[in-house]
């Protein structure tokens, strides 16, 4: 009993200091309770699928984050991650009627492949000539999956996919702790030194190599970790759709999780995350004008960068926030010194 | 004074609308219309459905056991033609939020796959009004509890498709035969898409069996917008028919290039472009003597139901419907009999009513068909006295029927029965094939 | 024969495209994913003001450059300009662009498939391969634009100031060009350029809201593979996927829809020997 009064004391005391102190804390902490809390408020099955969707596409828009947001290495042919997840489950769960619980990891390993066989021709590219070359692997790919109806269905897609759970909730907890621990692991994995490493990538890859490191590895790690998480998304989405087709390779799905990241602030995680849930759930709303649904999409995205070009949570976290100058701790910006070190903060 | 009387006329009027509304509200029938409201098979699938509701409620609504229920209509975009997601999306929406109670509509192969799935998951009915793929209603064959509140409302599935072009390439070529005396040699044209790839199998191989040469197959992608290449080769080949197979763009692309350059030759099969009023328009008149399978033709009577329906259509919106307005069959001729019928709006009722019907719509004759193991696939069924569709033509600018005429389904066994629909005209060939 | 015609013609074309594409890719290291927007833009110009309202064809094609390029130029002060330090969002601004321009012309022209008459009908033989008269004179234009286009680079100032530009930013900037300025005139004639494209092609297209979409993949291999900033690779690079693509045509007929993936394939191969492009300058590793 002790014990337990001891933790809960310990666990306050960790939720007064860490998480109470700063706004973007208890924003996150709030996002995991009302997500996880959700369906005692509503279970009305049209929010809940949105929801779903929702946290699938953030699953696939924060693994473009890590890989481009990070490393730098814009990639704009995310897409063929997802496709391949997609269209991996579909033929291991069609022709090979294995279930959805092996299907969407080996799809996601498939998917870590592709990002190999991406990866390795395109280390010697870089900046522009990256990003315009990774566009072109999901279209090639579509080319191929046109030639081969017998396999993949050709332009009608693979249909008939098994769910993963029939049920409503099921579904609901299913994808939406998926995200939630692939969102933590992935944060994790940027937070780390080799996310670190990452970023340094970006900034100065000349430096990391003057400092011994394998960049030539680090860079395949992120086509690899990206793959990864966009093939499990993928293969998550077939199955909740219950269909795996071209649509998953078009160019607009790559341009539109590169909107996601940069608008939600590339480099952060949290930001295409937040830009999903923003975003995708907006789009719905639009409905109430469908005629105009798409433009006012594009509208939102150009008015909203005019304004914060560096991304919306960059631009909110600033205002809320601030850096302490000298230990690089961040504060609520109510305060005027540092919690931590006492610096003045102005 | 002045104030407290504009008060009470606002209740007055509130409670008024109440009064109406409030009973009305629990005695309307929902069908959800979705479709890709952006293009013309959305918008005709409105079309048609509007029409549908209007005629039924301007008569009263539809009797579902002792009391008269109007039908509302929800206009639902799915977006498919550019995102499949949002499709399904939509019609989840359509079925929990706006809470229907009957859904037409669909078209994109792709979205009607999870839009069948979300309807099904609900047990609501859903007929599909615009996708072709045989699978669909295979399904509800396969696993006919779970599917059987699918129907197919238009077209018939694509292995018919595929026949009835083959009954318009004989006309043509007797023709051919007839006015040029000269041996027919076909070039197949098809887009590169899976649901052409059954068709193209089966031409290349029934071709030869009719006496004709197949001088070549071409496939160019759907969103081709240069055939010039394609053409030559044609041209080279000697082609006096050239059998396409066409959904997508090209079908614009192909028949305005071939009629510039004036290729001697017939072009026969399916355009779904050339189905469309604005072909005409979108080919520069270039696209005259195309030959296309097609639903409805102006001045053609399948039945005694065509004539009044394209003249309300017509009437109504100005444009010949294409097959997606069949929605308004779906509706007036399909649901809302079956519903008077079973006298309440339980699907498994409807669904158990519908299937054994077999009933007049505009464009034919219904009747739904069985697979081998004799449980129903909710398929329309094909054939001399169902449905046939049209060969139609482009003569002059205007899109004029050519076939059934003296069709003769079944020369072996029965030599007499010859069909000829109402308001055919005689097929022309194009003055650049005579030499 | 039929190859060399048709490549020449795809060639071409791309090459226009291409050539803005890379002008103000070179001057203000924008990707400008709009572009090939703006050529729709442009062709659906034309179908409003010679079909809607009859005007003269030539008459339409010049009020519809301009129109396209006072277009570009206004939204590149609207919405580019303020952003121009973050490259990211300039990017998805680009791209918001595109599909704002795309929903404005579905909802001005509805998503039906339209047409455009030949400016001269007609078609001439040779060889027994057929061409139109319109596909002469659309390659014709486009020999006119580029030598134009060449002759106001190398040999006018302007030519100059966005030549160095484009060589060494920081360098032309110390040199006292104003930047600023240079990438409005830059963009003018990048989107001026797309809009010609536009105008000369469009009546051998089918117009729709997402013919943008085809042209713009193409277009960036092109230019990726020519080397980025670099007119001339531009130039070479358009023939080569236009030859590359008619090849496919004619030598594999039942494999034509493969035409884009196979000129994407040699781009890629292209890359791995050359990761610069053709000509394209190795960037010293930018720091």
């Amino acid at each position: 009993m002790e014990l337990i009064i001891f933790y809960f004391k310990k666990l306050f005391k960790i939720l007064r200091n860490e998480v109470l102190v700063l706004p973007s804390r208890v924003v996150v902490g709030i996002f995991f309770i009302v997500l996880l809390g959700l369906p005692l408020i509503t279970q009305d099955p049209y929010i809940i699928r949105i929801v779903i969707l929702t946290s699938i596409f953030a699953i696939f828009a924060a693994s473009w984050d890590l890989l481009s947001g990070f490393t730098g290495q814009m990639n704009f042919g995310h897409a063929l991650f997802f496709g391949v997840g997609a269209y991996s489950s579909a033929i291991l769960n069609i022709h090979f009627h294995l279930s959805p619980w092996g299907t969407v990891p080996l799809g996601a390993v498939v998917a870590v492949l592709a990002g190999l066989i991406v990866g390795i021709p395109c280390l010697r590219l870089k900046h522009t000539y990256l990003a315009l070359t990774t566009l072109a692997f999901p279209l090639i790919l579509l080319g191929v999956i046109i030639a081969l109806p017998d396999i993949s269905g050709g332009e009608l897609g693979m249909t008939g996919l098994t769910r993963i759970t029939n049920s409503l909730l099921g579904n609901y907890y299913l994808h939406v702790v998926t995200f939630l621990v692939l969102a933590i692991i992935m944060w994790k994995i940027t937070d780390s030194n080799t996310g670190i490493i990452f970023h340094a990538i970006r900034e100065d890859e000349l430096a990391v190599k003057a400092s011994g490191i394998n960049t030539i590895f680090y860079k395949l790690l992120a086509f690899c970790l990206s793959g990864f998480f966009a093939g499990i998304a993928g293969g998550l989405y077939a199955h909740y759709m219950r269909i795996a087709g071209p649509s998953t390779l078009e160019l607009s799905l790559s341009f539109t999780v590169v909107i996601y990241a940069i608008f939600g602030g590339a480099a952060t995680i949290y930001g295409p995350i937040a830009a999903v849930f923003i975003l995708f759930p907006l789009l719905e709303v639009f409905r109430i004008w469908p005629e105009y649904r798409m433009m006012l999409f594009a509208a939102v995205v150009l008015i909203i960068l005019l304004y914060m070009p560096e991304g919306l949570i960059h631009w909110i976290r600033d205002k809320i926030e601030k850096e302490c100058p000298r230990c690089k701790v961040r504060n609520v910006a109510t305060r005027k010194t540092c919690r931590i070190c006492t610096a003045n903060l102005d | 004074m002045k104030k407290r009387t504009f008060g009470w006329n606002v209740m007055l009027i509130a409670c008024l609308i109440m009064a109406i509304s409030l009973p009305a509200w629990g005695k309307t029938i929902k069908i959800g219309v979705i479709g890709p409201m952006q293009s013309l098979e959305g918008r005709d699938h409105w079309n048609g459905a509007t029409m549908a509701a209007d005629e039924i409620n301007a008569e009263g609504g539809v009797k579902v056991g002792k009391v008269k229920m109007k039908i509302e209509l929800i206009k639902c975009d799915s977006n498919e033609d550019k995102n499949i997601t949002d499709a399904a999306n939509a019609m989840e929406r359509l079925i929990t939020n706006d809470r229907v109670d009957l859904i037409v509509g669909g078209f994109r192969t792709e979205a009607v796959f999870p839009m069948q799935d979300i309807a099904m998951d609900y047990k609501k009915i859903f007929i599909g009004c615009g996708a072709a793929t045989d699978e669909l209603c295979n399904r509800v064959g396969k696993d006919y509890k779970r599917y059987k509140y699918f129907f197919r409302g238009t077209p018939f599935k694509s292995s018919y498709l595929a026949k009835t072009s083959i009954m318009h390439l004989i006309a043509c070529a007797g023709v051919i035969k007839k006015e040029l005396d000269v041996p027919i040699k076909v070039a197949l044209v098809a887009e590169k898409l899976s649901w052409t790839e059954g068709m193209v199998k089966l031409i290349q191989g029934y071709v030869p069996k009719l006496g004709y040469e197949l001088v070549g197959t071409w496939q160019p992608s759907a969103r081709a917008t240069d055939v010039t290449a394609e053409l030559s080769a044609i041209q080279k080949s000697g082609a006096n028919v050239i059998f396409t197979v066409f959904s997508g763009m090209v079908g614009i692309t192909f028949a305005r290039q071939a009629g510039e350059f004036k290729i001697p030759a017939l072009q026969v099969g399916i355009n779904v472009e050339s189905q469309k009023e604005g072909f005409w328009e979108a080919t520069k008149g270039m696209g005259n003597y195309v030959f296309t399978m097609n639903t409805y033709v102006r001045g053609i009577e399948q039945n005694e139901l065509t004539g009044p329906y394209m003249e309300s259509y017509l009437k109504r919106y100005q444009q010949v419907p294409t097959y997606t307005a069949d929605t308004y069959a779906a509706i007036k001729y399909a649901l809302v009999p079956s519903i008077e019928a079973v006298g309440s709006l339980n699907a498994d009722k409807i669904v158990a009513h519908l299937e054994a019907r077999e009933y007049k719509v505009p464009s034919g004759v219904i009747k739904y068909e069985k697979n081998n193991e004799g449980v129903y696939t909710h398929d329309l069924t094909w054939g001399p006295g169902y449905l046939t569709s049209l060969g139609c033509q482009w003569q002059d600018g205007k899109l004029v029927g050519v076939w059934p005429n003296n069709w003769m389904p079944d020369p072996k066994n029965h030599p007499d029965l010859k069909i000829t629909y109402k308001g055919m005209v005689p097929i022309k060939l194009p003055p650049w094939m005579k030499k | 024969m039929n190859i060399l015609i048709t490549g020449l013609i795809t060639g071409s074309m791309l090459a226009l495209l291409a050539i803005g594409f890379s002008l103000i890719f070179g001057v203000a290291r924008i990707i400008n994913i709009a572009h090939t927007a703006f050529y729709m833009v442009a062709a659906y110009c034309i179908f409003f003001l010679s079909i809607r309202l009859g005007l003269n064809p030539f008459l339409s094609m010049l009020i519809a450059v301009t129109l396209v390029t006072v277009t570009g130029l206004v939204v590149y002060k609207l919405v580019i300009d303020p952003i121009r330090e973050h490259e990211g969002a300039v990017l998805i601004a680009t791209i918001a662009l595109a599909m704002f321009l795309q929903e404005v012309i579905l909802q001005l022209f509805t998503g039906d498939y339209r047409s455009i008459d030949f400016m001269i009908g007609g078609f001439f033989t040779i060889g027994g391969y057929k061409i139109f008269y319109q596909q002469l004179l659309t390659f014709g234009v486009v020999l006119i634009i580029l030598l134009a286009l060449w002759f106001l680079l190398m040999k006018t100032r302007l030519g100059l100031a966005i030549r160095s530009m484009a060589e060494d930013r920081e360098v032309a900037n110390l040199m006292g060009m104003n930047e600023s300025r240079l990438a409005m005139i830059t963009l003018a004639i990048s989107v001026a350029l797309a809009g010609i494209t536009g105008v000369v092609i469009g009546p051998l297209m089918v117009l729709n809201p997402h013919m943008w979409e085809d042209p713009l993949i193409i277009m960036m291999a092109v230019v990726v593979l020519g080397g980025l900033g670099s007119i001339k690779g531009s130039f070479v690079a358009a023939f080569i996927l236009g030859f590359t693509e008619a090849l496919v045509v004619f030598l594999v007929p039942t494999g034509a829809f493969l035409k884009g993936p196979v000129a994407l394939i040699i781009m890629i191969l292209v890359l791995l020997i050359r990761p610069e492009g053709l000509f394209g300058v190795a960037f010293e590793e930018e720091r």
